[in-house]
């Protein structure tokens, strides 16, 4: 099972991975990134992937 | 396909304003040799009348040098400063010392205030707000033509209409106060050139009237944002606490700056220079205006080209090594987005433009790291939206040149882009 990880310290709240995957990103109103589901579905994890690889501060990474 | 022949001056100093004056393929040629031979190419600073003149920079030029500066902060702040060579004088700080030369933590949690607005999921929303926008300044644009034989200008008739009127309207700031904000950011961003800044013995002096010209505008909307809160984001900046405080007058009145001078200039120079490639790429624009599938990849093509922003600066806070360069605490770098988006290490053909080059890992908006663009997906949105809109609404737009180019280092700037609509008798 894959799981997501978030270096609070980058992350700015720029909503690329929402934009990628919407159902698993979400920036709230405070700025600050949501993960709806941290342990993403087999059907998600191309999106998830896409979203680790596009974020702009390299907030993101995919643990296994 | 298309290369760069151009001659390369014989004593390349990036500190030479009239540099900045020379075509695309001058600029690109010079920065094609820097890279090549000297990618830490160390430059004496240009000197401005009232600003203390500093050690010099180094020019990175190379995509692998310029990521690795942008994504290490600790190493290389932007707290020195971040548009500005010179170290700014305290008084003009007071709008101008946005966040954009900041570091975190400070920086992380100002950004956040604004950051939800800017994500694509609530850009969705104003979407249909931007094509209003800009189907309106298209028609206007169309019967200007028609007025005066079919000539236009596109920058002052179709580039810089558009994002002023996106950004005021997510600001809040009325219709009648556009032009005022377009003729202070104007100054703001000209980068000295003398048309913009007519004192040339004393340039801040204007800077600063400009900075006053805005704050005014912010003061009057604060005011009636603080009585009575909307959704958009001069009620943000005011009302959101920040570690429990609300932002002081100057932490607002450089950030409602900063956004209304990026939101601005970028996009407009990107439309302006971005229509120019179409005119001289004819293949490139019938290919788009039939296919929008290609949105994604020529708008990202478009960015990489123009890179609207030339450089930020960064400043080492302390000793070290980068891919070989010593480098000491201090150290002011200037990242040449412009630059590196040619570099022949990452782009096959740097100097072709195609619309549909995937991957493209430009550094339009910045490499990694925490300054990325906070606009970059409002931006993307804006510029879709705009050049299809041209296909559809102005076919015959024929650009006939040639255009006036800001004199600056900072912005690739254009000032007038003669056009014509040739389906006008």
């Amino acid at each position: 099972m894959s799981r997501i990880e978030v270096d609070r310290d980058r992350c700015v709240g720029s909503g690329t991975c929402e934009a990628l995957a919407p159902d698993v990103f979400e920036v709230d109103d405070d700025g600050v990134l949501v993960v709806h589901r941290e342990e993403p579905g087999e059907e998600e994890l191309d999106d998830v992937r896409d979203a680790v690889q596009a974020c702009p501060t390299r907030a993101l990474a995919l643990a296994d | 396909m298309t290369a760069t022949a151009a001659p390369v001056p014989d004593a390349i100093d990036l500190s030479d304003r009239d540099f900045w004056l020379e075509p695309p393929e001058v600029r690109h040629a010079v920065f094609d040799r820097l890279r090549a031979e000297d990618p830490f190419a160390f430059f004496a600073e240009p000197e401005v009348p009232g600003m203390p003149v500093g050690p010099g920079y180094h020019a990175v030029t190379r995509h692998a040098d310029l990521d690795a500066i942008s994504s290490q902060p600790q190493v290389f702040c932007s707290g020195k400063g971040a548009v500005s060579i010179q170290d700014i004088p305290a008084d003009l700080n007071e709008f101008y010392g946005s966040m954009i030369s900041m570091d975190d933590p400070r920086h992380a949690r100002i950004r956040r205030i604004v950051s939800k607005t800017f994500t694509p999921r609530m850009l969705e929303r104003v979407v249909d707000s931007v094509r209003g926008i800009v189907e309106d300044v298209l028609v206007e644009a169309r019967r200007t033509a028609e007025a005066q034989g079919g000539r236009l200008d596109v920058v002052a008739d179709i580039a810089a209409p558009i994002p002023l009127r996106v950004i005021c309207d997510m600001m809040g700031v009325p219709a009648e106060d556009r032009a005022a904000v377009l003729a202070a950011s104007n100054v703001i961003l000209s980068g000295g050139d003398p048309e913009l800044i007519a004192d040339q013995e004393e340039p801040l002096t204007a800077l600063f009237e400009a900075g006053i010209a805005l704050a005014g505008i912010m003061e009057r909307l604060a005011a009636e944002r603080l009585e009575r809160p909307t959704d958009d984001l001069t009620t943000a900046l005011v009302t959101t606490e920040v570690d429990g405080e609300r932002l002081t007058h100057q932490e607002i009145a450089s950030f409602f700056i900063l956004l209304l001078v990026a939101g601005n200039e970028t996009t407009r120079n990107a439309i302006s220079h971005g229509l120019q490639a179409l005119q001289e790429h004819p293949e490139q624009r019938a290919r788009w205006a039939v296919d929008p599938s290609i949105d994604k990849t020529a708008v990202e093509e478009v960015v990489r080209w123009v890179s609207p922003i030339t450089w930020m600066r960064r400043t080492a806070t302390r000793d070290g090594e980068l891919h070989g360069h010593r480098f000491s605490a201090g150290d002011k770098f200037l990242l040449f987005y412009a630059a590196a988006n040619r570099d022949p290490a990452v782009f096959a053909d740097p100097h072709v433009f195609d619309l549909t080059r995937d991957p493209n890992p430009h550094v339009g908006f910045g490499g990694h790291g925490p300054h990325f663009c906070l606009g970059a997906h409002l931006a993307r949105r804006e510029l879709a939206v705009t050049f299809r809109a041209v296909f559809d609404l102005l076919p015959d737009l024929e650009v006939t040149g040639p255009p006036d180019r800001l004199r600056s280092s900072f912005v690739n700037g254009l000032k007038r882009l003669p056009a014509r609509l040739t389906g006008v008798r």
